[in-house]
């Protein structure tokens, strides 16, 4: 642990220099640049409302910002997950030929995503202005959920992108769970609503994407207050979960360039 | 000074197995069957003195790389161990970190940091490594705009003009044109011959290694043959070249 803490102090500004590089270099050549950040995410939310608010007839109040508010959750979610299976073997030139603690590929990616995710947000209380959703205290409770969602995807992404070296098909694997749970976690309906009793438990509490898209719903939309307790337990899983991600990197990252 | 020992590595060995690539169908059925193991080097141990040049020579396969590459810190040994004294390190590699798309001079402070060198050293050598580098406007260009030799030479300055106790070089004693080729033989000369700086080479040329090298380490098989001064081995390792 105290090794993870030196590391990450001695290479956060690389971390933080290269996901900018990589942020510059994904628009450098389009002609809208950096304008395909707020473009992507919005066009996505329109497709969305129109198919499930419109052809589906969803009456969820707000229905644009309650999309657009799991959409920005879920994003960073995906990212990380799908992002750090294969992070080692797509930075191979990197890892073959100098030292770094793996773990700094997964941060400096993770700076992307949040920033993207900020962004989103951004648009998201764009949305909440348009439509008249009124905003109270609630928002600052933003902020301990986006950093328990953060700890609990960057523990997630370390024990993904280890795995992701020695397991080939691995990338097919979280592929085949992301979409599972992209439409169990209801980004573009209420699982609230739609769900009743143990199942709705299960769903709701026990699938993280659904968990944190739901919470975020809660403090934005609804006014009212996360369930703490759930929140807390994640915290606690996020942080086991980094634990492992790091001793079990710390344990390997010196094979992965015999490997790949 | 100069009995200070930069490196020392003790019963060094290096095996690939440890991680193997599988995929999960695989990792089923495979269970019993025996990984192969493959020893890159078995047991080699030896002490650099502070300021030395050490030319590392070998048949293709022998383990020169993958000892660079240890003692760089990228493996771990399986066995054995590397002892730097506190020195800093790096391998003298072509391009690390660099992102094409991004021009000449921001790719100087991605691969340097990489290298493990702060923000404000890089901006203290930035012009020196520019100059040295002489690719005129490019630098504020795309590095993928740039022709093959230019991106080696920036890779190259980056690497020649940021410097660590400790120099690892694997074959790139040859990069870009005549000019920068005599250029860069030239600040790689002055680079090691500087007292406190430690250099491995690992060259196949040895016009290269006589004339640079203090002393010389010849590996076969992942073993030691013999190590010592150059004027002694490298008649004997041609003479095993030449019987193969």
């Amino acid at each position: 642990m105290k090794k993870f803490l030196s590391n990450i102090k001695k290479y956060y500004k690389y971390a933080i220099r290269s996901a900018k590089a990589e942020l510059k270099s994904e628009v450098a050549d389009s002609y809208l640049n950096w304008l395909w950040w707020i473009i992507e995410p919005f066009c996505f939310m329109l497709i969305y409302v129109f198919v499930f608010g419109y052809v589906f007839k969803n009456n969820t109040p707000h229905f644009a910002s309650f999309v657009f508010v799991g959409l920005t959750a879920w994003e960073f979610f995906n990212r990380m997950i799908s992002g750090s299976v294969k992070l080692i073997i797509n930075n191979r030139d990197l890892v073959t030929k100098v030292y770094i603690p793996k773990y700094i590929l997964l941060l400096s990616k993770s700076f992307t995503y949040l920033f993207k995710m900020g962004i989103s947000l951004l648009i998201t209380f764009g949305l909440m202005i348009f439509q008249g959703v009124t905003f109270s205290w609630h928002i600052i409770l933003l902020i301990p959920i986006i950093i328990i969602l953060y700890i609990l995807s960057f523990g997630i992404g370390m024990i993904l992108m280890n795995l992701g070296v020695t397991i080939n098909d691995l990338g097919n694997l979280t592929n085949i769970v992301l979409r599972m749970v992209f439409y169990l976690s209801g980004v573009f309906y209420n699982l609230n609503e739609r769900l009743t009793g143990n199942l709705r438990f299960l769903l709701l509490k026990l699938n993280p994407a659904a968990f944190f898209m739901n919470e975020l719903r809660n403090v934005l939309l609804n006014n009212s207050i996360p369930d703490f307790l759930w929140l807390g337990i994640w915290f606690i899983i996020g942080l086991l979960l980094c634990l492992i991600g790091i001793h079990m990197i710390h344990k390997n990252e010196n094979s992965y360039a015999k490997v790949i | 000074m100069g009995k200070n020992i930069a490196v020392s590595v003790k019963n060094l060995h290096i095996t690939y197995r440890g991680l193997k690539k599988t995929s999960i169908r695989a990792s089923w059925t495979k269970l019993k069957n025996k990984v192969e193991v493959f020893e890159a080097l078995k047991g080699v141990s030896f002490d650099i003195e502070e300021g030395k040049i050490l030319g590392i020579i070998g048949k293709n396969g022998s383990g020169k790389s993958t000892m660079l590459r240890a003692i760089a810190g990228i493996f771990s040994p399986d066995k054995g161990s590397i002892d730097l004294h506190g020195h800093s390190i790096s391998l003298l590699s072509i391009g690390v970190g660099f992102n094409k798309k991004l021009t000449g001079k921001e790719n100087i402070y991605l691969s340097g940091m990489l290298l493990g060198f702060s923000e404000e050293e890089i901006q203290k050598k930035e012009k020196e490594i520019i100059d040295f580098a002489d690719i005129g406007n490019f630098i504020n260009k795309p590095v993928k705009t740039y022709s093959s030799g230019m991106y080696s030479k920036l890779a190259f300055a980056i690497t020649a003009i940021l410097e660590t106790d400790i120099m690892l070089i694997d074959e790139v004693l040859s990069v870009g044109d005549a000019r920068f080729k005599e250029k860069s033989y030239n600040k790689m000369k002055s680079l090691i011959s500087d007292d406190k700086r430690t250099v491995l080479i690992v060259s196949h040329s040895l016009g290269t290694i006589k004339e640079l090298c203090d002393e010389v380490l010849w590996l076969n098989d992942g073993k030691i043959v013999e190590i010592g001064k150059p004027a002694d081995i490298i008649p004997k390792y041609e003479k095993f070249m030449n019987e193969l």
